[in-house]
């Protein structure tokens, strides 16, 4: 079973990330967090495969910032992007902690990001 | 030398010290020009670096109502027959509420735009307050209790009624979303205008935010409006209203804690509404 880590602030996007993942029983939501400090906190715990990290959070810390200090945790976690801010594709170029970019009104592409990252086939 | 030659010479250096004293002129007026022009271009940087960000902002505000909408309906479309009666009345419910949402905020980005623009147009009736708090409260859905009123049954502004129900329901609505009941809600007349107030206990604003409150997309680094979800487009609306009715809105401290926001409106004679 893969795990995944939510860090969404918006719930209902949250639910819907949730959601997305329930179609694929490989895969099991393992954390949800509104805020990368409270992120930080749980991923030692639940050590996730696959994190969906949105940018702007409840907290003081953004996705990008906090990517680096998540992968320090879990090393071998793909963190995909969710973002709406398309501004922010050519910063993730220069991060090498996310594996991955996608703007929130492409979620019908992040189950295949996610199995791709997580090495499942489709 | 002739006195005939000595008259030309004086006139030659005449009209060539008023051919100086003109370039002169024309050269400060150039430097004068070019002032206005520098400052023109200032102002110009500034109007558009204030347009790119609030494009910037909106474009995320409203890519984010999206978004749920988008993924929630593709969910849907694709999981129909697997997808189980609750979760697709929870879907469907979801998108409901992100629509109405983003209605809201794209009614409240052409509101702004119509008072940018000058072109808000403003149908001033005579509204009694007390009625017109009474029914802002009502429609609002929230528990009567929660707010306490005190109103001249008496007074009567002559203003837009839809103007004047949003400038409320907003002030009320930002008193229980930043700020801690009880909410207070006190109309009184001065002198030609009526004044309202909408007056919380909770943390106030902080004073190095208070002169971007009624700015648009204005949200202070608080605990308190970190955790609210909300445009930051609600004060700037009231402050255009209030001033397309001949208005004025602002805020106070209130004493000894929390907010007080009110507005200011030409009071009304005659029959009312």
């Amino acid at each position: 079973m893969t795990s995944v880590m939510i860090v969404e602030d918006d719930l209902d996007l949250q639910s819907l990330i949730e959601a997305i993942f329930s179609m694929d029983s490989r895969f099991l939501v393992a954390g949800l967090a509104e805020s990368a400090e409270h992120a930080l906190e749980i991923a030692r715990t639940t050590t996730p495969q696959i994190i969906v990290l949105d940018h702007g959070l409840a907290g003081a810390l953004t996705g990008i910032d906090a990517a680096p200090r998540l992968k320090e945790i879990v090393p071998h976690a793909g963190i995909i992007l969710f973002t709406a801010h398309a501004e922010l594709r050519t910063k993730v170029e220069e991060q090498p902690a996310v594996d991955a970019f996608l703007l929130k009104t492409e979620s019908s592409r992040l189950l295949g990001l996610a199995q791709r990252l997580a090495g499942l086939p489709a | 030398m002739t006195d005939a030659e000595t008259l030309r010479q004086d006139a030659d250096a005449a009209e060539k010290a008023d051919y100086a004293t003109a370039v002169i002129n024309i050269l400060e007026d150039l430097a004068v020009e070019r002032i206005k022009v520098d400052k023109a271009n200032i102002d110009l940087r500034t109007v558009n670096e204030a347009m790119r960000s609030f494009i910037a902002i909106a474009a995320h505000d409203l890519r984010s109502p999206l978004a749920s909408m988008v993924g929630y309906s593709s969910l849907l479309t694709e999981n129909w027959t697997t997808l189980s009666e609750e979760k697709r009345l929870k879907f469907v419910t979801t998108i409901d509420r992100q629509s109405q949402k983003l209605a809201k905020l794209v009614d409240d980005l052409l509101t702004l735009s119509s008072i940018d623009g000058g072109v808000l147009n403003a149908q001033p009736e005579q509204i009694g307050v007390t009625q017109a708090i009474s029914h802002c409260l009502a429609a609002s859905g929230r528990d009567m209790t929660t707010v306490s009123v005190s109103c001249s049954p008496d007074l009567v502004v002559r203003v837009d009624p839809l103007h004047l129900g949003r400038i409320i329901d907003n002030y009320v609505q930002n008193a229980f979303k930043y700020g801690e009941p009880p909410v207070r809600i006190e109309a009184a007349q001065l002198g030609s205008m009526v004044e309202i107030q909408v007056i919380d206990h909770g943390p106030g604003v902080p004073p190095e935010f208070e002169s971007q409150l009624f700015g648009k997309f204005a949200r202070a680094d608080v605990p308190s409006a970190r955790d609210q979800k909300g445009t930051g487009l609600g004060l700037s609306i009231v402050r255009g209203l209030a001033e397309a009715n001949g208005g004025q809105a602002r805020h106070r401290a209130n004493v000894p804690q929390g907010s007080c926001f009110a507005v200011t409106l030409p009071t009304g004679g005659g029959p009312q509404r």
